[in-house]
């Protein structure tokens, strides 16, 4: 067997597969061979441009770089796999040598079972193709890096020809492909369609008529540049290269998947725009988003840059396995990351190497190692409206301010709380009131079952007569400590009532008898709070976890969370008695757990707590499961078969004697009595503490104080708004290569590290996020700043240089332009990653200034206009149509930033909202609220893409649904109903006028007397129309909530309205010529 | 500078359209197959993927009745008196073999069986079992080809009906009727090739519309949503005020003016625009008209129940899915919501049934009288099955039921399926699949033989990877077919 090839069918073949017969050369194939023969007097073939395309999309899905799945042993990906010998004195190729290469046998091999590829398989080389194969063999097969994967070259000339039409270098490369493609330049585009082309591009709003007479008047020599400076510097071209990044951050202001609710994650999209108003260098910008809470000192706004990482849908549907979304969502953050920056698919290596690139699944898992270091939940809680961990508390200067001063005070009660206990007044005290033979009962008990007394479900609370504690009867009595206890199911809960209700500053405590059956990953004896997962955990818990006491108070697990536990575990099968009690600091420091009366040896799980713990509500805002309960949770696994006897809670922190004592002493006795000869036992330090805790006023005074203070601040940081982000946990969490990307399927462990086949991460840097955004912007980086120019040029041009923007991998397209990318791309990092200098590069080149009519001979030679020979015609994207309307119409609102906005779409997509009133109508598209389920049936109508995932480019097509839109919305009839009223006032009601002045602005140029005569004669029978039918005309003024015409008569403002609307409906309207 | 190698991002501005036209040897009618005619697109597209089918196929179009939510298999065709006979012991662990629960019931101290409290009868020829709350559908046993072995990896809804649909539980990828739009275009100029009808009344899982979303494919694939309301396509109808007269003129005025543009300037652009604005003039005729059940007879009416007057209910959805079948729409897909029985699943299961029962076999009754099930293929399924034990608390009388991967039954009818048949055999307890499992991926590849599509050949490059339905799994069951 020499190599063995499986059919794309999915059978495998195997077998010597060439027979002497296959060796005889058909007669056809000689011909071919001549003509290739032909061929190869040209120019040598370029491995990169002529055949890796072939071999990429042909035969590397069988014999590329996946090592793993290879369906063969023979590979082509590389020179030395291609030569090897195969054995049996067989060799895929011999480089120079036609005859001895089985390759050029098999593919031009007549049985169709030997023929590669499979005829089955969809890949059929085409004579052409099999002729450059040959070719290249013959040409001693040289392979070469894909380009893409070749560092920008340090420096990169521009070619020097005699022009008298180029007007900067970009233009000196494109003159260069006009030579070579035997093709000539369009002419240039009037200045109209110039300045409108410009001013959509760059700010995505049509030019005013006064800009345009004012362009056209100018005959300075510096009239473009001043135009491209005006739109430049202008707020709305921060909203549309906003806009065009939205798509690629995959921006939505709700969490997608099943629930979809909204979320708040519009700072972040603020936070673009004014890095766009700041003109921030491109390479700032995208290490801040990656990386900006790893920037020494970060600043709010390098935090929430980050917030980029966590646009990926996040998933709200109780059931699903957390981790398995968790996984989900860093795959998410490594795809984008890939995608965006490197133009690279990661997708196919998170289940096997990539078959066409240099990409292994080790690539992928170590690459997809730097996202995963953050406490994020694979589910959003369903009952509480915490926002997913990590997330940034969004704070201004004055709050800061605040949160300093309230910081400071608690800082002050804690100094003063000592202070007191210090005191000498207080040992006085303390003295005087042992001679007093004090007598105390347990002051602060909040609830005490003691499970002897059972009325059907009812079970007494000695603090609480009237308020018995609840617990189905299926929950067992059965012989306790003292009296009965109670054994429960593990799914039956105890519920306490008007107990346990404390936030974090408060503190409290709780004592109990278990008796556990088992040991078991996670044992519930109390909470508080709406469940585990679909709750985010929110509230307080007491667990055994593996038999190890543990406590915890949460805002949303696992990143903003408190949780002590025990080093050991408690015995199975035994009675322990258990103390928690909590000092309401909010730190791990505060907690305390005692067994058997003695304190346990603890460790710190978590200690970031920062919100509250009590606001368990369903998306509609109902109040769930907030009563204490014990021995079942929510969604958690309960105390399955353990036992429960004497359970109390305090609504202080109490004291080390006190936990003693609840041990040693029967619950009903009093905790001190008299004679004090019965204290005997005490040791003198605790009983003192014991006195400042319950019984000397100034400490309980102090302490109160303190706690107000507490409540003051964190009442101040519960009201600040929270956005998802990225806060790097101190230690790397431990990555596998999961196998065929399962997240239950771990492999060989990996480490943080960039694709084997990129440049090498650099020594230097941390081995995190910030480590990895310094090596992507290193200035040589071979894809960072080329996919970047790329992109943009694609903004620009309409279609990109590398047509496949998300694709620089093998099985993209080479760029059409090799030089000017790697040209475009070393200028733009020289000039500090400038937007403003590469953009203005683009949009004053005579390239760019060319008609969308272009040379009849040339647009027939290069149909595809691959040599830019002309402008495309690229059509308006969905949300520059909604904007020309409105911006031409007067109602367009300019406000930048702040919460997304309902338009009158949003009542008519999948999931109908009630559309805004006043001016959320009528503000820039990009601020349309984006519900990834049910997006704005308009941007979805003219082919914005879902934002599901980041996606580089949008497909424009053309459906009939499209004029639907314009004819019929009611965003653009009111459009041209305000419109036409302001012009026929301003007309006085000339009908030329009014179509004259509308066709202008909302094309940017006059039109010629038969389009006015065409649109006049629409005018007069719209006219006639609403003359026969008066009542239409006040029923179409009535579209949308802009106040109603006061224009004198209705019908010949009703004529307007549909005048004005066809002329949007018009193709210079909606395309950029 | 060569043309690179199929990537389809050619210019759709290269040539006239009429010369490109003429060049594939075909007027506006060949064009027109590409669905939802995409003038500018269509142009690049070169029409649908496929020019015919791979091989000829049995069925022309697809009705899928989805029951979302997840029936319970065994209240309904899978009969296992079993659960029974062992209702209220405890799931043996031999059963379960520890495979994953959903986070719902994982935590559960007990997992109860709970046998079925409906009746089981067998019917027709075929003996299929029915549970007694489908007594309508026993009518149509015989048409029927049943599996009772799907199986799926998803344990939860969104996962769980977007793999249905899409073939991945991740969002993103085109869905069935997409793929479908895009290889086979339609054959019908003025309605989309892909039609969404769901529920007027949304209760239980919700729908998200990526079910019906074309992922990758170009957005014209998008399933188009009919909606029970007055603009069943989003802005179908003239703004108050505009009559139709009025915007024939303005149609006309507009294609006025521009074939007075394209007279100064040849432009395929702007001939495809005009193109574009005639066809949507004509979906706003015949959307409505389709939409009209005026012209049905008592007699059909009453064949799909009370329901059937009332827009938005299964039954009027299955009635609309048949009239968009005549008019030779190729995919309907039908949404049914609320199978999603996690507590009282007795009364889940007898109000699904009592919504779905009637109107599911009423339209098979309908395509025959109209010798339309031939070429018609029904399917009528969810996206998984539901737990032999209980979730939550479990009485004589009342269970939940959680949701279950594992194994789940599908019905099919018409268009070339195995009439009568049973595919594949569960275990007494309903938790395993003992012989013939079919995964989601081969019940895909089986409905695309069935419209005559090889799935393997069906492909479309995206991100430099070629994607199909299937992925790079799915055989077809060939016991499935007639």
């Amino acid at each position: 067997m020499i190599f063995s090839i499986q059919g794309y069918a999915g059978q495998w073949r195997y077998g010597c597969l060439l027979s002497m017969k296959s060796r005889i050369v058909p007669s056809l194939i000689l011909v071919n061979l001549m003509t290739s023969s032909l061929i190869a007097e040209k120019a040598p073939l370029s491995f990169n441009e002529d055949i890796r395309p072939i071999l990429s999309d042909r035969c590397f899905r069988c014999h590329g770089p996946g090592a793993e799945n290879q369906r063969s042993e023979f590979r082509l990906d590389t020179r030395e796999h291609a030569t090897a010998d195969l054995g049996d004195g067989f060799f895929g190729i011999v480089p120079g040598n036609l005859e001895e290469s089985d390759l050029h046998w098999r593919i031009w091999d007549e049985e169709e079972e030997d023929r590669m590829p499979p005829p089955d398989s969809n890949l059929a080389l085409s004579d052409e193709e099999r002729k450059l194969l040959d070719r290249w063999i013959e040409e001693g097969a040289p392979y070469d890096t894909h380009w893409s994967f070749k560092p920008l070259p340090k420096s990169v000339d521009a070619p020097s020809r005699e022009s008298t039409w180029a007007r900067n270098e970009l233009d000196q490369f494109i003159e260069e492909s006009f030579a070579s493609q035997g093709v000539v330049p369009a002419e240039e585009s009037s200045r109209e369609k110039w300045l409108r082309r410009v001013s959509f591009d760059l700010t995505g709003l049509p030019p005013t008529v006064p800009e345009i007479e004012a362009f056209l008047t100018d005959e300075s020599e510096q009239a473009f540049e001043k135009v491209v400076d005006r739109l430049l510097a202008s707020d709305a071209y921060a909203e549309r290269m906003t806009s065009e990044w939205l798509d690629v951050a995959r921006y939505s202001d709700s969490n997608g998947y099943q629930r979809d609710h909204e979320r708040r994650v519009w700072p972040w999209r603020d936070w673009v725009i004014q890095s766009f108003q700041e003109n921030m260098p491109y390479e700032e910008f995208v290490a801040t988003q990656l990386a900006g809470d790893l920037f020494p000192d970060a600043t709010q706004d390098q935090v929430l840059a980050t917030a980029f990482n966590r646009l990926h849908g996040h998933l709200m549907e109780g059931g699903i396995v957390p981790e398995e979304y968790r996984v989900e969502y860093v795959a998410d953050r490594t795809h984008t990351f890939g995608s965006a920056f490197l133009g690279l698919t990661m997708e196919c290596a998170r289940c096997h190497d990539h078959k066409y690139d240099p990409l292994t699944m080790e690539d992928y898992y170590s690459l997809s190692s730097f996202f995963a270091n953050i406490e994020e939940a694979g589910l959003i809680a369903y009952f509480s409206f915490a926002v997913p961990t990590p997330a940034l508390a969004i704070s201004d200067e004055k709050t800061d301010k605040t949160l300093e001063k309230t910081q400071k005070k608690i800082d002050a009660k804690a100094a003063e709380l000592k202070g007191v206990e210090a005191a000498p007044q207080a040992k006085a005290a303390f003295e005087k009131w042992l001679v007093s033979k004090p007598r105390l009962d347990w002051p602060g008990r909040e609830a005490w079952i003691s499970f002897d007394e059972r009325e059907g479900e009812n079970f007494a609370n000695a603090v609480a007569p009237d308020l018995p504690a609840i617990s189905p009867e299926i929950n067992k009595l059965v012989p306790g400590v003292y009296g009965n206890a109670l054994q429960f199911t593990g799914d039956d809960k105890m519920e306490v009532f008007d107990a346990g209700h404390f936030s974090r500053e408060h503190p409290f405590s709780a004592s109990v008898w278990v008796r556990p059956n088992q040991h078991a990953p996670r044992e519930s004896i109390f909470s508080r709070g709406g469940g585990a997962d679909d709750a985010a955990s929110m509230g307080y818990e007491f667990m055994l976890m593996d038999g190890k006491p543990t406590a915890s108070w949460i805002h949303f697990w696992p990143g903003n969370a408190m949780r002590v536990r025990a080093k050991e575990p408690i015995p199975a099968g035994e009675w322990s008695h258990l103390v928690v009690s909590y000092d309401g600091s909010a730190k791990a420091y505060g907690v305390k757990i005692f067994l058997n009366g003695e304190p346990m040896e603890l460790e710190t799980v978590k200690d970031h707590l920062t919100k509250e713990i009590t606001s368990w509500q369903t998306p509609g805002r109902q109040r769930v499961r907030e009563h204490l309960v014990l021995g079942e949770r929510y969604r958690d696994r309960g105390f399955v078969k353990g036992r429960m006897d004497e359970f109390q809670m305090f609504d202080r922190e109490i004291s080390e004697l006190e936990a003693r004592k609840l041990y040693h002493m029967k619950p009903d006795s009093p905790l001190l009595g008299t004679p004090l000869e019965e204290m005997a036992d005490l040791e003198p330090g605790d009983l003192y503490s014991h006195f400042l805790a319950t019984a000397y006023l100034p400490t309980m005074k102090a302490r109160a104080e303190l706690q107000s203070a507490r409540a003051e601040r964190n009442r101040i940081m519960d009201g600040l708004e929270a956005i998802s982000v990225m806060r790097e946990t101190e230690d790397p969490r431990p990555a596998y290569i999961l196998n065929r990307g399962a997240y239950d399927a771990r492999g060989e462990e990996v480490t943080a590290n960039t694709p084997s086949a990129l440049p090498a991460f650099p020594e230097d840097q941390p081995r995190n996020r910030l480590g990895l955004a310094r090596w992507l912007t290193d200035p040589n980086h071979p894809l960072t700043a080329r996919v970047a120019v790329n992109r943009y040029w694609q903004m620009i041009f309409g279609v990109a240089l590398v047509r496949t923007p998300e694709d620089f991998g093998s099985q993209g397209s080479n760029p059409t332009h090799p030089e000017l990318l790697d040209w475009l791309a070393r200028d733009f990092v020289n000039h500090g990653w400038d937007l403003h200098h590469l953009l203005r590069q683009m949009v004053l080149s005579a390239t760019y200034r060319q008609s969308t009519f272009g040379d009849l001979a040339s647009t027939e030679k290069d149909p595809e206009n691959l040599s830019f020979c002309r402008s495309n015609p690229n059509r308006l994207a969905a949300e520059m149509i909604r904007d020309n309307a409105l911006a031409v119409s007067g109602l367009l609102d300019d406000d930048i930033g702040g919460p997304p906005v309902k338009p009158y779409e949003v009542a008519a997509s999948f999931k109908p909202m009630e559309p805004d009133e006043g001016e959320g109508l009528y503000r820039r598209s990009l601020y349309t609220l984006w519900k990834r389920n049910s997006p704005a049936p308009m941007m979805v109508a003219f082919d914005a893409p879902k934002r599901d995932i980041c996606s580089l480019k949008r497909e424009p097509t053309a459906s009939p649904l499209q004029p639907l839109v314009i004819l019929n919305g009611p965003q653009f009839v009111e459009a041209a109903r305000v419109f036409g009223e302001k012009l026929l006032a301003k007309h006085r009601g000339d009908r030329t006028a009014v179509i004259e002045d509308a066709f202008h602005q909302l094309t940017s140029r006059k039109p010629d007397p038969e389009e006015v005569e065409i649109l006049g004669n629409l005018y007069e029978a719209q006219r006639q129309e609403f003359d026969a039918n008066p009542a239409d005309a006040n029923a179409l003024l009535k579209v949308g909530y802009a106040p109603i015409s006061l224009y004198e008569n209705p019908r010949e403002h009703a004529a307007a309205t549909v005048v004005i609307n066809a002329i949007m409906n018009m193709n210079e309207s909606l395309i950029e010529r | 500078m060569k043309n690179p190698l199929c990537t389809g991002y050619e210019s759709p501005f290269g040539m006239s359209r009429r010369s490109f036209l003429n060049q594939l040897g075909m007027g506006l009618g060949g064009l027109a197959l590409g669905s939802m005619v995409n003038p500018l697109k269509a142009v690049t597209d070169r029409g649908p993927a496929l020019s015919g089918t791979h091989f000829p196929g049995t069925a022309k179009r697809i009705i899928y009745l989805f029951q979302s939510g997840g029936p319970s298999q065994m209240d309904l065709f899978d009969y296992k008196p079993r659960l029974n006979q062992e209702h209220g012991e405890e799931l043996p662990d031999s059963v379960r073999r520890g495979q994953r629960l959903t986070g719902m019931s994982t935590s559960q101290a007990s997992f109860p069986l709970a046998g079925t409290p409906f009746e089981f009868k067998q019917h027709g020829e075929s003996g299929a079992w029915f549970s007694e709350t489908l007594p309508h559908m026993t009518s149509i046993a015989d048409k029927m080809c049943f599996v009772k072995t799907m199986y799926t990896e998803a344990i939860n809804h969104g996962p769980g009906v977007t793999m249905m649909m899409s073939g991945s539980q991740i969002p993103g990828r085109p869905t069935v009727g997409s793929w479908l739009s895009y290889g086979l275009g339609s054959p019908n100029e003025n309605l989309p090739s892909y039609i969404v009808l769901t529920p007027k009344v949304q209760k239980g899982q919700p729908l998200t519309s990526r079910y019906w979303g074309s992922g990758f494919l170009p957005g014209r694939h998008d399933g188009v949503r009919f909606r029970p309301e007055k603009d069943a396509v989003l802005y179908l109808n003239n703004p108050d005020g505009v009559s139709r007269l009025s915007r024939r003129k303005t149609i006309d005025h507009l294609k006025e003016l521009h074939e007075y543009q394209v007279s100064k300037q040849s432009d395929p652009v702007l001939e495809s625009q005009i193109e574009q604005y005639e066809m949507a003039f004509r979906m706003q005729t015949s959307v409505p008209e389709v939409s009209d059940i005026r012209g049905e007879s008592k007699a059909t009416l009453k064949l799909y129940g009370d329901d059937v007057a009332e827009p938005g209910t299964f039954a009027a959805n299955c009635l609309l899915a048949r009239r968009l079948a005549e008019r030779e729409v190729p995919f309907v897909q039908v949404f049914h919501m609320g199978w999603d029985a996690h507590s009282d699943c007795p009364g889940n299961v007898r109000s699904n049934s009592e919504k779905t029962d009637q109107a599911s076999a009423a339209l098979i009754k309908d395509l025959e009288s109209r010798g339309m099930l031939d070429d018609t293929l029904v399917i009528w399924g969810g996206e998984f099955g539901r737990t032999n034990y209980c979730q939550g608390k479990i009485t004589e009388t009342n269970f939940g039921r959680d949701h279950h991967p594992r194994c789940f039954t599908i019905w099919m009818a018409g268009g070339g399926v195995n009439p009568g048949y049973t595919h594949g055999v569960t275990d007494d307890y309903c938790y395993n699949i003992e012989a013939d499992g079919v995964h989601v991926h081969d019940f895909h590849a089986t409905m695309m033989h069935l419209l005559g599509i090889d799935h393997e050949r069906l492909t479309y490059k995206y991100q430099g990877r070629h994607f199909r339905l299937t992925d790079v799994h799915g055989h077809v069951v060939k016991e499935l077919l007639a």
